[in-house]
């Protein structure tokens, strides 16, 4: 089964911190990264979370590395289009294709430099939050917010219910492979539409099977949660603190920078 | 395809969330709706979520090495709706980017936009144009899911180009460079979950096609009709 982000956060050193706290280091790094127009900030926005994910959230370097891996794909596609097709200045380097002359110049390379930055600065950010707070403890994050009811409802439903098919859906998978269900293109499409149409099916008759019973447990369309109190310590607040000034000092000083050399 | 956390710059992303929210509140109203005249709607709303989510996170089989993951969201709203599937997406979208990294908070506008808005509506429409023009059921099915996919990558290639486009002014030459990478390569896959969702729905046919009725996704008589054919 593959390992998600969830049963991390579950088993994290930090899960008992306050959530809000926790919430708001992480909105601040997203914003300030994705406001800055030089690289240096997301750059140490990136360096401060995944120090602080491996160090106070006890995750594996190897594991977070991988999991940095993930979007790379998609980063690098992006990134080369925008070094490309983007901006202007003098030029580095170019080749014509079929009569097509493509070019990277100063512009377009800086861009996406910037952009790559701040991709990695957003990641480790989000990867602080999906490593260290699971999401039981963002429901009731979710219910002090002013979203109805039922929307908050169909997520916490949701979230039980993914487990339970995610696990029946790597059980028919595994039977399946080892009926070679998945040796050609052919027979992986045929098995793959079984396994799916088994799991609509399943999903259905499970649905139908909660209703009754949580109706018969008096259910009213409100499930209550039981919320921890969870009180902040002077040194997390210090740190967090401390964190928010150096990437604002940052800020200034690097932003404040460009705008002297472009003057 | 998620656009991941940061990858857009600032005007863009809040554009997005200023697109999508109107369209989520709207299928928020219509879920309270649904779900206060019919109360057994909800857990049944629930697992059809936690059902997109887990065949989004399936690997599809695929022809090369490239790895891709079924949407599911042209599933979705050929079940319930454009307005309901754009709630559910929201929610998947969130725990995706929660669970497996895939998408990110700031971008979750855009993405909702793509891929819980744009790309089921798309679906939806073709589904219900296919339907009326009396096509049949399982190519109407194909061609919604395999729309519905592809639409989504044009969007968010589309927007990508929009949000860097805006200084340099080179939209078109942006537009053509992330639709030749993102768009065409995923034709293949497209097609690929088109056939999927038809093979899905045949296979639902006929094992229990009375979940299909009650939704009210197809008519009896044509549930007859294609089980006349099958046999």
């Amino acid at each position: 089964m593959t390992k998600m982000l969830d049963d991390y956060a579950l088993l994290s050193p930090l899960r008992y911190t306050n959530n809000w706290l926790k919430i708001g280091v992480v909105g601040f790094g997203i914003l300030m990264g994705i406001s800055s127009q030089s690289p240096l900030v997301p750059f140490s926005i990136a360096i401060c979370m995944s120090l602080a994910t491996l160090i106070f959230g006890r995750v594996p370097p190897k594991f977070y590395l991988k999991l940095l891996m993930g979007p790379a794909v998609f980063v690098v596609f992006s990134i080369i289009i925008i070094a490309f097709f983007f901006g202007s200045g003098p030029e580095l380097f170019g080749f014509n294709v079929l009569d097509y002359h493509l070019g990277v110049n100063t512009g377009g390379l800086s861009m996406a430099f910037l952009v790559f930055s701040r991709t990695l600065g957003g990641m480790c950010c989000l990867f602080f939050l999906a490593l260290t707070t699971p999401m039981v403890e963002l429901f009731s994050v979710l219910k002090k917010t002013r979203l109805p009811d039922s929307f908050i409802e169909l997520s916490m439903m949701m979230y039980r219910y993914i487990f339970v098919f995610l696990d029946v859906a790597w059980c028919i998978k595994h039977a399946q492979t080892v009926r070679l269900g998945y040796h050609d293109l052919r027979t992986s499409l045929h098995s793959m539409a079984m396994l799916c149409s088994t799991l609509f099916l399943r999903s259905w008759e499970q649905g139908e099977k909660t209703f009754v019973a949580m109706n018969a447990r008096c259910y009213d369309g409100k499930m209550m949660i039981f919320e921890e109190k969870r009180p902040v310590n002077f040194s997390e607040v210090a740190l967090s603190l401390g964190y928010m000034v150096a990437i604002v000092g940052v800020w200034y000083v690097s932003n404040g920078m460009l705008e002297v050399s472009l003057w | 395809m998620h656009i991941m956390e940061g990858f857009l710059p600032s005007p863009w992303w809040q554009l997005w969330f200023v697109f999508s929210i109107p369209v989520i509140m709207f299928g928020m109203y219509r879920l309270n709706k649904l779900v206060s005249e019919r109360r057994d709607l909800l857990p049944l709303l629930a697992v059809a979520g936690a059902f997109i989510f887990v065949l989004s996170s399936l690997k599809l089989p695929s022809v090369t090495g490239s790895s891709s993951h079924p949407t599911g969201t042209g599933m979705a709203a050929i079940m319930f709706g454009p307005a309901v599937t754009a709630v559910l997406g929201v929610i998947v979208l969130l725990y995706q980017a929660l669970f497996l990294a895939h998408g990110g908070l700031t971008t979750l506008g855009a993405n909702v936009a793509s891929m819980g808005i744009i790309g089921p509506l798309a679906a939806y429409l073709i589904y219900k144009a296919g339907m009326k023009a009396n096509i049949n059921f399982y190519v109407v099915v194909f061609l919604a899911a395999t729309f519905a996919d592809w639409i989504t990558y044009v969007v968010t290639s589309t927007q990508l180009a929009l949000a860097f486009s805006s200084q340099a002014g080179g939209f078109i030459g942006l537009l053509q460079g992330f639709l030749v990478i993102f768009a065409t390569t995923q034709v293949p896959l497209a097609i690929m979950e088109g056939a999927l969702t038809a093979l899905i729905f045949k296979y639902i046919i006929q094992v229990k096609s009375d979940a299909l009725v009650e939704l009210k996704v197809i008519s009896q008589e044509t549930v007859n009709k294609l089980r006349g054919i099958s046999a």
